[in-house]
């Protein structure tokens, strides 16, 4: 009963702060509008989101064919065809995700249906399931120097791919740097997988799971910490 | 908002009469002074021109000025702390943030015990009249998340008003 009491209490004021007349100085307006005016003419709006998102995907696949190309299709040669059958299109989907939720990182006010923490945490362990699904070598050689090629060799891949990404969607805006970032990251981070899986032979257990799906948290963070350090510039710091 | 997508100034205008007011209310609800909001409007609505074409036909309009204003908004607010000048400074800003200034109305004073996010979710929802879904569009949430605000914000100003009564009630018994 108090509760209700004070809920309308809150409500009242709400309320009436609602129904207040918000005076506005008629000069500013008219500011903003000459601001307006003097640069008004048609833009064109976005295209769809399924057609971004396709150029996204295209993008990170073709980094990863030629990563892999150019240093060798050794990993996937090696492969057989269940594990070729589960491995690429397990990235494939990802990275659609990924896509699809940076276009919409992109396009302020967009429906969110997974924040980008939640996206990166399901694509990372989505990841380690089908890799320790699929790879049961459980030897463990050079850890260290073969782990830390391949992580290297792939953040080198992920970086061209983000950034390629954040260029194909530039003309979008992000409400939150950031977060994009972060999104443009991850999927800079699968292109990066998609090479090492292409190239590495080393198909023991701990090396992938540990080096190869260790790409894409890194490239999210550096893609994170990019966007941060990028936020575009406001008009109170060019005046 | 279409119209103003393909250059038509007479539609700019309306959407600048129709939406100011809105947005400067909601500055205001962030205990911000009044030439701040001021600046911030001017500032959004430069934003606003410059990202026009992000705004997808179909798609809720409200919900996209928000999100634009809020971005400038908590731009504002990060340059604020970075000019003000040592930790000491950080705190006394932090402490004015959560108490209203003196000649702050009644939403303002109703608001200050509440986060800035709390406070933002309440502007939209309960005096801006946006639906759950809106304001998590505005905000980059989910639905979810927003509910969960507004609960921890009707909570905190139930608490703050039960305090404020008994601190009534006491000072009557004592006279």
């Amino acid at each position: 009963m108090k509760n209700r009491a004070k809920n309308e209490e809150i409500d009242d004021v709400l309320k009436r702060a609602a129904l207040a007349p918000e005076d506005i100085d008629p000069i500013m307006l008219a500011r903003i509008d000459e601001s307006i005016k003097a640069s008004l003419r048609p833009v064109r709006p976005l295209p769809p989101v399924w057609l971004m998102a396709t150029g996204l995907v295209l993008v990170c696949a073709v980094i990863s064919f030629v990563g892999g190309a150019r240093a060798g299709f050794f990993g996937v040669a090696k492969m057989n065809l269940a594990e070729r059958w589960l491995v690429f299109p397990a990235l494939g989907l990802l990275a659609c995700f990924a896509a699809v939720s940076f276009v919409h990182q992109m396009i302020p006010a967009s429906r969110l249906r997974f924040s980008p923490g939640t996206l990166l945490a399901f694509s990372s362990v989505a990841l380690l399931a089908v890799f320790a699904d699929l790879f049961r070598d459980y030897h463990i050689d050079h850890f260290f120097s073969a782990g830390i090629v391949c992580l290297l060799v792939g953040l080198l891949h992920a970086v061209p791919a983000g950034l390629l990404s954040w260029l194909t969607l530039r003309r979008g805006f992000a409400v939150n740097p950031a977060s994009a970032g972060l999104v443009a990251g991850m999927l800079g981070g699968l292109a990066g997988v998609g090479v090492l899986e292409l190239h590495c032979p080393n198909f023991q257990a701990a090396h992938i799971l540990v080096w190869h799906t260790a790409v894409v948290p890194l490239s999210a963070a550096l893609g994170a910490l990019l966007g941060f350090g990028l936020r575009p510039r406001t008009w109170s710091d060019e005046r | 908002m279409v119209r103003y997508q393909e250059g038509d100034f007479a539609a700019a205008t309306v959407l600048v009469r129709h939406i100011s007011p809105r947005l400067h209310r909601f500055f205001l609800a962030k205990s911000m002074s009044r030439s701040d909001a001021d600046d911030l409007l001017q500032e959004t609505w430069l934003r606003i021109h410059k990202v026009r074409h992000t705004y997808r036909h179909g798609e809720p309009a409200l919900p996209w000025f928000y999100a634009i204003a809020r971005h400038i908004r908590v731009d504002h607010y990060r340059k604020s702390l970075r000019v003000a000048a040592g930790e000491r400074e950080l705190e006394e800003m932090s402490k004015g943030a959560a108490v209203a200034p003196p000649q702050a109305g009644e939403l303002e004073a109703l608001l200050a015990p509440l986060s800035e996010s709390q406070r933002e979710v309440l502007a939209m929802l309960k005096v801006e009249g946006m639906s759950l879904e809106e304001v998590a569009r505005a905000m980059s949430s989910s639905v979810g998340a927003v509910k969960q605000k507004v609960h921890r914000a009707y909570k905190k100003l139930r608490d703050t008003i039960g305090a404020a009564h008994r601190e009534i009630d006491g000072t009557e018994d004592s006279a």
